[in-house]
């Protein structure tokens, strides 16, 4: 992804943003940032799930599966997942705390200016409950996305045949609850915050 | 002594195997770039049918609604994606057989429009650096039917393709590659091989 928000902060002319803007717009970035994140940990946790699918099946291999400890190997292939899945929960914590902060500016702004909020978009033409349904979208999906590598990091060793290893794997690698959409939604954020130049 | 419709063929037959000679590695190169993307797309039919004959229900993952629908989405958008590569792959393929065709049919043209002054000393007269004309008429052929034929094969192979239809899609990675012909390829790089002096005689 080229010119990350990092680098268009930067040579922007708002910087000198304050307020409910500075707050929102380092918000997006923070998503942004946080999907990288959750994006590298993925990758990195797939290469362990693959590794801890290959120790299996060349274990089963060898002896009988359900009789013998398991070995160093796969007990720290899987510690390692564990490590993987622990930052996981680490980064959508994090977005957690992005939506509280995003409901805090919402909140702020209904005190100040009554119920129906800001009638000014603080950007292009998004309302600050724009702001904060578009994040709440993204929230769902990497919630749910969650849960399931929680249920694959407990139940990939156990696995009882090769092809329900490889749902765990494919289910691991394609992410089927975090939308393609999501991405696009993403991008709308960076866009509407000036992250991104119209 | 070679008269000048000979020598003229011959120059164009020079240029014509130059042609040859890069043609070849492009094609060479886009063919290296298309394996990978044909072993993800055996591996996705792979996960897909994997998916199908787990029964979700009797899983730890029964407690995600729509998870076979998802996931089928996205392994169906990433089938998707590579087929796509490939076709742009397959455009350049085509531009290689292209390229080459041209070149055939033209010198072939040539050959026929100077045919009443080539008697048949004159297309068959070799000497140690400089095969006959007949000799590298025909080689020339021979590697233009060759791309020609690889690429419809390629091309048939990517059409016949399904994206529900798992046991081909599984098994297009293996036919691909044994449509490889190392044989064939090997006698184009021969032909070179034995022509390199006078490729590089100008």
């Amino acid at each position: 992804m080229e010119g990350g928000p990092a680098d268009a902060a930067a040579n922007r002319k708002s910087s000198a943003l304050t307020g409910s803007a500075r707050k929102l717009k380092d918000n997006a970035a923070d998503w942004h940032n946080l999907m990288l994140r959750w994006d590298k940990l993925n990758e990195e946790g797939f290469n362990v799930a693959a590794n801890i699918v290959n120790t299996r099946r060349s274990q089963r291999d060898l002896w009988t599966p359900d009789e013998s400890p398991p070995s160093d190997e796969l007990q720290a292939e899987c510690s390692k997942l564990q490590d993987v899945v622990h930052k996981m929960v680490a980064v959508v914590t994090k977005m957690e705390h992005l939506m509280e902060l995003q409901r805090g500016v919402q909140e702020l702004e209904e005190f100040q200016f009554g119920p129906e909020g800001r009638t000014v978009p603080l950007f292009h033409s998004w309302t600050t409950k724009d702001f904060e349904e578009n994040c709440g979208v993204l929230m769902v999906d990497f919630r749910q996305e969650l849960r399931l590598k929680l249920v694959i990091l407990e139940e990939l060793a156990h696995a009882v045949n090769s092809d329900l290893s490889m749902v765990y794997l494919s289910c691991w690698l394609h992410q089927p609850f975090i939308r393609t959409q999501t991405r696009l939604r993403l991008e709308a954020l960076l866009l509407e915050t000036g992250h991104r130049p119209v | 002594m070679s008269t000048p419709a000979v020598s003229c063929l011959r120059e164009a037959l020079r240029r014509s195997f130059v042609t040859l000679e890069k043609q070849r590695s492009v094609w060479r190169s886009v063919l290296a770039e298309c394996s990978p993307l044909m072993d993800s797309l055996g591996n996705l039919a792979e996960q897909m049918s994997a998916l199908s004959r787990v029964q979700l229900s009797d899983t730890p993952l029964r407690v995600f609604p729509e998870l076979r629908e998802r996931l089928r989405f996205k392994l169906l958008q990433a089938a998707d994606s590579v087929l796509e590569n490939m076709s742009c792959k397959m455009t350049g393929l085509q531009a290689v057989r292209d390229a080459i065709s041209n070149q055939v049919s033209a010198i072939l043209q040539l050959y026929e429009q100077n045919s009443d002054a080539l008697d048949l000393l004159a297309v068959t007269e070799r000497s140690a650096t400089v095969p006959s004309v007949a000799d590298m008429l025909e080689w020339l052929q021979d590697a233009e039917r060759f791309y020609r034929q690889q690429f419809l094969q390629r091309k048939a192979l990517l059409q016949t393709l399904r994206l529900d239809d798992l046991p081909l899609l599984e098994s297009a990675p293996r036919r691909w590659k044994s449509l490889e012909s190392p044989s064939s390829d090997q006698r184009i790089r021969d032909t070179l091989c034995k022509l390199s002096f006078f490729m590089e005689s100008q």
